[in-house]
């Protein structure tokens, strides 16, 4: 190379400099975020005086602080921890107890209830909770046919209030929902009024934080897409909570929420998915609890008649084909596969919550895991494979066996467990065409008829009424699963809704549970848990409901979040997570060894320019 | 040659015909192609079949189509992207609400992928098939060909799970204000920009180093040798900036596939950006929300290969001729 | 290589067709001792051929019964033994099998993929680079251009949400989202080939267009298509990933993506079982980095100016 001597020296220094500015810079740049944070991070203030703060982590997140939109997720925690009933679930059994009413007392043909409030009520902003408001809030819901909220109130119910304390509930025909009691949360009048005769669409929107209630928390800020949080409720009416304010994080994973809890950063998780039970059942200082559940996973048998494309398979309308394929259902396998063992192999349709209403179906009338059995049942029937092709066919048709079974991929363990199910029935020469949906599309499906069973959930209230309802006859085409069709138990329904002592009205929801189970509309699969983990060395004093099995965070009432108290000398998860982070000793090597680089790179460099001079 | 009043004004009026295309695909997307957004909620709310008579109706769905097309024109005209189907809330707010996380989270890893991207490729292709080289490129092609949701994966469970040292997830803890917080909010970013960094820093290098080959082939440059420029010169005069615009096309170009990367990063690290948005309303089939992620995101790539093409074009007088 | 030497000393071909074919061979095996000399591309070659052929082969060796979630014969979540060299997963599957049945689908999904986009971009590019300056070139660039402003992600999302996640639909998706960029090299390449004299003379003889672009152009192009196919499928082996871990990918296979997320959600690594997660992503990278090397070797095989450098 042909280069001149003088322009070349004196091109050097610069370069050398300039080079030595760009790494230090780049070394700056990537630094500066880092290091400016462990300064700040150590000194990150502690929460003023000693509020005790209870962070919880949640993967579900709070779309509606509106109760008359609440639907899933979070909602309903925040709901439950602000607001209360006219009578509440209790922490044993769900069974009612006083809450803003200490009670409610039926007329002799229970057409009319009057219920009597506490004295003294006020909403969380001092202003007095009376009567009224509780008459304008089912007044609104059934002016605004508020559709999950209008079935306890018959239709031309009205109310009175004689005074403050005092309201009368009247109902055309007799009715038990007042003790039931309904799940509908009181509002504020003064908050609500302006909104009287908004079309639903409105209502729903109508935004709601900070919220006045009445409950022992209120949500006070939400920012979206990561947390909220909800402060102690000044006025609340009853025990003075031991927590001040209780912070929500929103993980957009599992894996996430575990590593917070395990490094301290929250106190307590909601919602475990059952695949990591594994994950954190090992963890220091982490105690996890088993849920009982309150829902189940179903098996639907379609029967036809939702519309022109529903075509089910003729065979399952043989009560004998759908037990064989009960026999060859290996329940457990499914609780211990698809629920990571946290599920309980299921039988009837009322969820193990309502503990009161539950039937645990006797062994001996029990339908065992048989697949030889399952076999000799479809032998019997004339469903045998005559073509080899290891699918029986149906005698009468000369079709094979082939079910498409559509299952939801928005339901914990519903794919997985169709999965395993495709296993069992080949066994027994039944093929299925598994289809994992989305809920929308399962919808389409569930509308349109067009599947031969599909594995879904149901939930349900804590009453059964509801849960027993979608079976009847006349839901086909409406909540009917697939147009299971029973007189014998039609009967069975209409008397349990009509009958108003409590013990005999479970004798006949036993019974009523007892024809679902032999009729088998469809197999109920599974009752899986729900996982709840906390930090033992920081908080104790739960109040599980329902039972010592219930949920530690509001489910059904916000017992839990009054009495939990720290653990005497606890460190908080605020004060744990400023001493944790990156230890100073790495922000100091990474400083060194960036600091090292930097200058061997400008020495080399400007070696090699001299040599190369 | 046009001026460059005009290159502009050409671009601008383009970048709207790209965006008038993306409205209409946004549009026909979720109309023409199967699946009914209002089934959804007939059984998580309990609506009746008047309820989804309605809200069919309010959506507009039951009137013609090139009808839905003048009225949902009108609509993004005006900023209305219609209302959440699971919180009713406004979708522009909800989406406005994520754009800041996202920028700062794809700004920062950008602006790290690119210094050091092009340093690499600039120090590799001046002394190519040296040892640097070597060992640089190796290095760039396998990051680039490591899965960015992986690896933050990775990151996740052994800097925040096993050491501890960088939060499990998400934006800034609670309650904190003023320097606390700003600090709270580095130590959330850690993670995600150097999972973006590095996710993106293998191709920046290799686009940089083999710009930088092209333009050492140049005639320019062997005459500025044969003139005796000293090297150093050369290469920060000439050979760099030259490089450096395809580069710098590429990475504007590149935004778009960088919000890829992001929204898995997002999902991984619960950052509260567009794209943990648009992840958690696939979960929940929340159309209108995943049409306007869909909306924003198309705007920004647009906008952000306006200002690239704009200043290319003033960097580069040829190019506004073209 | 044998064929190609034979070639050269073959005596006067007898047809166009031969005379065409063998200068094709040449040229192949010319290209191909270029190749051989980049070790880059060699180790990429080898690594991939390793790949291609569990994938070809292991899904036979794996016992069907033994992937099948009710089926599977393995404890629940174990570590690393004899039977199972990667541990089991939440079923009892050998995560080894899985991998093994997983390699098929992931390349199957780059190939195929990556032909999609290869296949819409270059009879796009050629077409509208052939028409160049007409109607349709200003509107297939338009559309390109289009296209390549959509950021993908957001575009895959609303396709698979709206079609629904199975395999070929992951596909389509993928190849939708990825062929505007090869459409507008091999247009600007088309454009070139087109001014040269040669095809200049074949139109003066009355070729139609048809005859041009696929004698002429697509034969020109045909090189930068090669190396772009190779860098394609590796993107969309990527892509894959990116869909399967957002819980889009196919839902009615097993992909190294697919398995990435399955033990993601199930929390495996945090449980310890960090054979489930790690593997993987590790073969993900091994075979996008094999693809890149190769695609990087053949750049500088098809394109001289490269290699002179």
């Amino acid at each position: 190379m042909m280069l001149d001597r003088s322009t070349r020296s004196t091109g050097r220094p610069r370069t050398g400099v300039a080079r030595l500015r760009t790494v230090l810079a780049f070394g700056t740049a990537l630094a500066t975020m880092a290091l400016v944070t462990a300064p700040f991070a150590s000194a990150q203030s502690d929460s003023p005086d000693d509020e005790v703060v209870l962070r919880v982590g949640v993967t579900a997140n709070l779309d509606h602080d509106n109760v008359w939109a609440i639907t899933a997720g979070s909602d309903w925690i925040v709901a439950t921890l602000q607001y209360d009933m006219l009578l509440r679930f209790g922490s044993e059994d769900l069974a009612p107890e006083p809450s803003l009413a200490t009670g409610c007392e039926p007329n002799e043909d229970h057409t009319q209830w009057t219920c009597t409030l506490r004295e003294g009520l006020t909403w969380s902003d001092g202003s007095p909770l009376t009567s009224r408001d509780v008459a304008f809030t089912y007044r609104f819901v059934i002016d605004h046919d508020i559709s999950q909220y209008r079935s306890y109130f018959e239709k031309g119910t009205t109310f009175e209030t004689p005074d403050d304390t005092t309201l009368i509930w009247n109902s055309p025909e007799p009715t038990f929902a007042p003790d039931m009691p309904p799940y509908v949360y009181i509002v504020p009048e003064a908050v609500w009024s302006e909104h009287v005769g908004k079309d639903r669409k409105e209502i729903r929107a109508v935004p709601n934080t900070p919220t006045i209630a009445s409950g022992p928390f209120t949500l006070t800020s939400h920012d979206e897409g990561q947390g909220w949080t909800m402060e102690k409720n000044p006025h609340y009416w009853g025990e003075e909570p031991a927590v001040d304010r209780i912070e929500f994080t929103l993980y957009s994973n599992q894996e996430a929420m575990i590593q917070a809890l395990r490094n301290g950063e929250i106190d307590f998780a909601d919602g475990i998915e059952p695949a990591l039970i594994d994950s954190v059942s090992g963890l220091d200082d982490v105690e996890v609890h088993q849920v009982v559940s309150d829902w189940w996973l179903n098996f639907a048998f379609n029967f036809g008649g939702q519309s022109a494309q529903a075509d089910p398979l003729p065979a399952l309308k043989e009560r004998s084909v759908r037990e064989a394929i009960v026999m060859a259902i290996d329940k457990q396998a499914i609780a211990d596969k698809a629920y990571s063992g946290t599920a309980m192999p299921g039988d009837t349709v009322i969820r193990p919550a309502s503990s009161y209403w539950h039937l645990d179906i006797p062994a001996d009338e029990e339908i065992r895991y048989d697949p030889e059995g399952a076999k000799s049942l479809l032998e019997q029937g004339g469903y045998v494979d005559g073509d080899g092709d290891g699918v029986r066919e149906d005698p009468s048709t000369g079709e094979p066996l082939e079910m498409v079974v559509p299952a939801s991929t928005d339901t914990t363990g519903a794919v997985e467990a169709g999965e395993l199910i495709v296993g069992f029935l080949a066994e027994i020469g039944i093929r299925v065409d598994l289809r994992p949906v989305t809920d929308a599309k399962m919808n389409d499906y569930w509308g349109a008829g067009n599947f031969d069973a599909y594995i879904w959930y149901w939930s349900g209230d804590p009453d059964p009424d509801y849960q027993l309802w979608i079976f009847t006859s006349d839901q086909c085409g409406n909540w009917s699963d697939g147009c299971f069709a029973d007189a014998g138990y039609d009967d069975l329904y209409e008397q349990q809704r009509t009958t108003f002592d409590r013990d005999e009205r479970r004798e006949i929801v036993f019974e009523a549970q007892r024809r679902l189970y032999e009729q088998i509309p469809g197999i109920v699969l599974a009752y899986p848990g729900w996982l709840q983990a906390y930090r033992s060395d920081r908080f104790e004093g739960w109040t599980p409901a329902p039972g010592e099995q219930g949920y530690l965070l509001p489910g059904y009432n916000y017992e839990s979040a009054i009495t939990v108290r720290p653990v005497a000398g606890a460190v908080t998860a605020q004060a744990a997570s400023s001493e944790g982070g990156v230890p100073a000793w790495v922000w100091i090597a990474v400083a060194v060894v960036l600091v090292a680089v930097g200058i061997a790179i400008a020495r080399r460099n400007r070696r090699r320019e001299l040599e190369e001079a | 040659m046009s001026s460059p009043r005009r290159y502009v004004g050409r671009k601008v009026l383009q970048a709207l015909a790209t965006l008038v295309f993306v409205l209409t695909v946004n549009f026909l997307l979720f109309r023409i192609l199967p699946g009914d957004p209002v089934s959804i909620l007939a059984r998580s709310q309990r609506l009746t079949e008047q309820d989804v008579a309605e809200l069919q109706h309010e959506l507009g769905l039951d009137r013609p189509l090139a009808r839905q097309y003048v009225i949902y024109m009108g609509q993004m005209l005006r900023g209305d992207l219609g209302v959440s189907l699971l919180t009713g809330d406004e979708v522009a707010g909800i989406v406005a609400s994520r754009i800041w996380p996202t920028l700062l989270l794809v700004g920062l890893g950008t602006l790290f992928a690119t210094i050091i991207g092009v340093w690499i490729g600039v120090k590799g292709a001046w002394r190519r098939g040296r040892g640097f080289d070597r060992s640089s490129l190796l290095a760039s092609l396998a990051l680039y060909s490591t899965p960015e949701g992986w690896l933050g994966m990775l990151f996740l469970l052994v800097f925040a799970g096993i050491l501890g040292w960088f939060p499990a997830g998400g934006y800034v803890t609670q309650g904190l204000e003023g320097a606390a917080r700003i600090a709270d909010i580095a130590e959330h970013l850690f993670l995600p920009v150097l999972t973006l960094t590095l996710g993106y820093v293998g191709e920046y290098a290799i686009v940089m180093r083999s710009s930088m080959l092209d333009v050492l082939n140049e005639d320019f440059v062997t005459s500025a040798r044969a003139k005796g420029v000293p090297e150093p010169e050369i290469r920060r005069r000439h050979v760099v900036p030259n490089a450096f615009l395809p580069t710098f096309t590429l990475i504007f170009l590149n935004i778009g596939f960088v919000l890829g990367g992001a929204v898995v990063i997002e999902a991984v690290f619960s950052w509260p950006g567009l794209g943990r948005l648009a992840y958690d309303s696939i979960d929940r089939v929340d159309y209108p929300v995943i049409q306007g992620v869909f909306l924003v995101a198309s705007v920004g790539v647009i906008v952000f290969n306006l200002i690239a093409d704009v200043a290319y074009g003033f960097l580069d007088p040829r190019v506004r001729g073209a | 290589m044998a064929i190609a030497d034979a070639d050269a000393v073959a005596p006067p071909p007898a047809s166009r067709r031969s005379i065409v074919w063998s200068r094709r061979r040449r040229a192949f095996a010319a290209h191909w001792r270029t190749f051989r000399r980049n070790r880059q591309g060699m180790v990429g070659l080898g690594v991939l051929s390793f790949f291609v052929l569990v994938a070809i082969v292991g899904p036979s060796i794996v016992d069907p019964a033994a992937i099948e979630e009710a089926t599977a014969p393995w404890p629940l979540k174990v570590a690393p033994a004899a039977d199972y060299p990667l541990g089991t997963d939440r079923y009892g599957r050998s995560v080894l099998d899985l991998m093994i049945v997983g390699s098929r689908i992931s390349l199957v999904v780059g190939f195929t993929a990556a032909l999609g986009a290869i296949v819409l971009g270059a009879s796009v590019g050629i077409t509208a680079g052939y028409f160049g300056g007409s109607r349709i070139d200003s509107i297939l660039n338009g559309l390109t251009n289009w296209f390549l402003v959509i950021p993908w992600i957001a575009l895959a999302i609303a396709l698979a949400v709206v079609l629904g996640a199975t395999l070929f639909n992951v596909i389509v998706v993928i190849a939708v989202t990825s062929w505007a960029s090869t459409a507008r090299v091999v247009r600007s390449q088309a454009l070139s080939v087109k001014e040269r004299l040669y095809v200049e003379r074949a139109r003066a003889l009355g070729a139609g267009n048809w005859h041009l672009m696929s004698r002429h152009v697509l034969p020109n192009v045909f090189p930068v298509l090669f190396a772009n196919t190779v860098l394609m499928v590796a993107l969309a082996i990527l892509s894959e990933t990116t869909l399967s871990i957002l819980g889009l990918g196919p839902t009615n296979a097993i992909s190294w993506g697919r398995i990435i997320d399955e033990s993601f959600s199930a929390g495996a690594f945090s449980a310890g079982l960090w054979w489930w997660l790690v593997p993987p992503g590790i073969a993900i990278m091994l075979v996008t980095l094999s693809f890149t090397m190769i695609g990087f070797a053949l750049d500088e095989v098809l394109n001289p100016r490269l290699r002179d450098r």
